[in-house]
């Protein structure tokens, strides 16, 4: 860094330079007394030096709450929101997924993740207005082929589905064009498909949504239960990057997760994470769900859907943690059209 | 004036020459003007100067604070602390949360870390008069779990439970501290910052004092969540030791000299144990010196659980709370445990149970 821009005496300047600091970051690593011994300063003066590299550090200053809720279009990441394309389901997610952080779905095979996933690539391409983010998806697989023929149903029937939105506008949007499909077979294609592909994709604005589905299968066939640790490792990385991607460009990330059957161990650890009364339990771990903003889980019930949805199963989604939304659940179907919440009345 | 030079600031490279010219304590350098010094020492001018200032400086108020043990007290008694809204757990904090002291919040994800945070720094804004703080927040948030649209509901809630009590009491003072709290002031009075990574938290905390100097008000200070920026990134495991002590270091000094309320947030991970694994708060041992206090919170079965499992006043206890729209809120025991949807029972048989607002 250029350090002739710091607000500090040109004596500690040279001082610096002589010692040859490349980053402000060595500034902070370095402990106190090593600074001292290589730039031969005083305490005080280390002290003045760090805070004036502080303050080029700060790329955001202070701002106060109040701003945060008035200016809508200086701070996108709080009011803007990926909507599922469906009201009903809207409404239980306070309006859709936040624009910044991860969330997960998670839930047993055939409960309908994909199905909702797939809804998503479409609906961010709507424009603002109608709960989109006007920009295409990116999505990784990882475990199956992708659905392109579900893929396709859904976009003929896109019309039927958003009855909220003008048919000219639906029209318009190729939605099609706007989905990049990616195929990770292993590990090490995943995490160079996130740090190198990824950020060229979300730098031109194309796109504004990031699938993973899913982000358990890898893990889970890829490490022997001894390698735990590894693979904690492994999830934390990946789960900081997409964090740091999700951040950089406001762009929601969302990852599907397998189940594991719950062990019936009254102590186990899986338990002190507010899922005991669950007969499966989202798949990997602590580690992993640390780095989560929102956890939400579908499930399969054994009920037909009441009419209008004749011949359709009848599914759950709840919301296990949100930062902004209590736990709460919902019903919803998977039809021809695709996923739609069922409003239940009789409150 | 028998102080070592070697305790005071200045640079190593003078300290040492002035150390090799002889000059031991404040007492044998204090009465020598500075170009002397120079010329004994072998030094510029410059710096001998510099070091002389620093010298008288400090040399003059070096005498140590002495406090006895009942003025300590009652200094501590005066500090007052945060409440939380949940009275068992006030109760076991004493109070709520202390002024003064660095508390830890540790859990599981989704358990109420980042709600306890928002309704702090609403909660310390609440009018004198009311037994609040009056104060201001500052909030650090490096994992953008922080969602403007939940602290306003429970700033609403907040400025509602205050106003009932005015209907309630009809006292002057009450009428007046409630014209000027309303959701927007508290809003207004809360300072957000966004920190990316390690390095960017370290520069907040760096400038966070001069921050204070310039608002005095600042009685809550929030740093949600430390562990995430530190636990990814970081290979060397000493180096992470090390900084995060110099942080807690820093948020110490701060917390006492400006006594105000520091709460960190702290994830949980996994420790394998010899015959079965349990939950232990992430960052390692030396990291749980750090903070006065420590607090736990976890599920038992479906219900959440607050444990202060770390007080240098306080013993161990396990108290019930719940988050409800609100904010965080005491269990409310005479109504009837409500039982979460099962995804069993037909919807058209069952209404829905979940607040609309």
């Amino acid at each position: 860094m250029d350090w002739t821009q710091l607000d500090v005496h040109p004596r500690i300047i040279s001082a610096v330079q002589k010692a040859n600091i490349k980053s402000a970051r060595d500034l902070f690593i370095l402990s106190i007394g090593d600074l001292q011994k290589i730039t031969q300063l005083s305490i005080t003066d280390i002290y003045d030096l760090q805070k004036a590299a502080s303050a080029t550090l700060q790329k955001h200053s202070a701002v106060t709450a109040l701003q945060l809720y008035r200016e809508k279009t200086r701070f996108p990441s709080q009011h803007q929101k990926l909507g599922l394309g469906c009201g009903v389901l809207n409404n239980l997610l306070r309006g859709g997924l936040p624009v910044v952080g991860i969330t997960e779905l998670a839930g047993e095979s055939s409960a309908g993740k994909t199905q909702i996933a797939l809804q998503l690539c479409l609906s961010v391409q709507y424009p603002e207005t109608y709960g989109g983010l006007g920009a295409g998806a990116v999505y990784i697989c990882t475990e199956d082929a992708f659905p392109n023929k579900r893929l396709q149903q859904l976009i003929k029937s896109q019309h039927r589905l958003r009855t909220d939105v003008p048919a000219d506008v639906v029209r318009k949007i190729r939605f099609g064009d706007n989905i990049f499909i990616e195929h990770t077979a292993d590990i090490d294609m995943l995490t160079d498909c996130i740090t190198k592909k990824l950020p060229i994709l979300l730098l031109r604005g194309q796109v504004r949504l990031v699938v993973i589905d899913s982000i358990a299968a890898l893990f889970r066939c890829e490490f022997a239960a001894k390698d735990a640790v590894v693979k904690a490792k492994h999830l934390q990385t990946i789960g900081a990057k997409l964090h740091q991607l999700s951040r950089d460009f406001t762009t929601p990330v969302f990852c599907i997760n397998q189940v594991t059957d719950a062990m019936k161990e009254e102590n186990s650890v899986l338990s002190h994470i507010g899922l005991q009364d669950k007969k499966v339990l989202p798949a990997l771990g602590i580690s992993w769900s640390n780095q989560l903003l929102m956890r939400l889980m579908v499930a399969r019930t054994l009920h037909e859907a009441p009419p209008p949805h004749i011949g359709c199963i009848l599914r759950t989604m709840e919301v296990i943690f949100a930062p902004h939304i209590a736990r709460a659940t919902c019903y919803y179907t998977v039809d021809l059209e695709g996923v739609k919440g069922i409003e239940v009345r009789g409150m | 004036m028998q102080r070592e030079l070697g305790s005071f600031p200045i640079a190593p490279s003078t300290r040492a020459r002035l150390v090799a010219a002889g000059f031991h304590t404040l007492h044998d350098v204090i009465d020598f003007s500075g170009s002397e010094v120079s010329r004994e020492a072998g030094i510029s001018e410059e710096s001998a100067k510099e070091a002389l200032n620093i010298f008288k400086r400090q040399g003059s108020n070096s005498q140590i604070l002495k406090h006895t043990a009942l003025e300590l007290l009652e200094q501590e008694q005066a500090q007052g602390s945060i409440i939380t809204f949940c009275s068992a757990l006030d109760e076991i904090l004493e109070g709520g949360v202390p002024l003064g002291k660095v508390t830890e919040i540790c859990g599981p994800p989704g358990v109420g870390k980042t709600q306890l945070c928002m309704q702090l720094a609403v909660d310390v804004q609440i009018p004198e008069c009311f037994g609040g703080n009056d104060g201001e927040t500052v909030y650090m948030d490096t994992e953008s779990s922080f969602r403007v649209e939940r602290l306003v509901d429970i700033a609403n809630a907040c400025v509602l439970h205050c106003s009932l009590i005015t209907q309630a009491h009809q006292e002057e003072d009450h009428r007046l501290a409630m014209q000027g709290f309303t959701v927007n002031k508290i809003l207004s009075q809360m300072y957000y910052f966004s920190c990316q990574d390690y390095i960017e938290l370290i520069a907040h905390i760096h400038t966070l004092s001069d921050f204070l100097a310039q608002h005095l008000k600042v009685k809550l200070v929030v740093v949600d969540s430390l562990a995430f920026p530190f636990r990814h990134d970081l290979e060397d495991l000493s180096l992470r030791t090390r900084l995060l002590n110099t942080l807690a270091q820093q948020l110490i000094s701060i917390s006492t000299h400006r006594k105000l309320a520091v709460i960190l947030t702290n994830q949980m991970t996994t420790r394998i144990g010899p015959t079965e694994s349990y939950l232990v708060p992430a960052l390692g041992d030396s990291w749980a010196h750090a903070a006065t206090s420590r607090l736990i919170l976890n599920w038992e079965g479906k219900q959440r659980c607050a444990t202060l499992c770390k007080s240098p006043s306080q013993k161990e206890r396990t108290v019930q709370y719940q988050i409800t729209h609100q904010g965080f809120r005491d269990v409310q025991t005479s109504q009837p445990q409500m039982d979460t949807a099962k995804p069993e029972i037909n919807p058209r048989k069952r209404p829905r149970e979940d607040d609309t607002k």
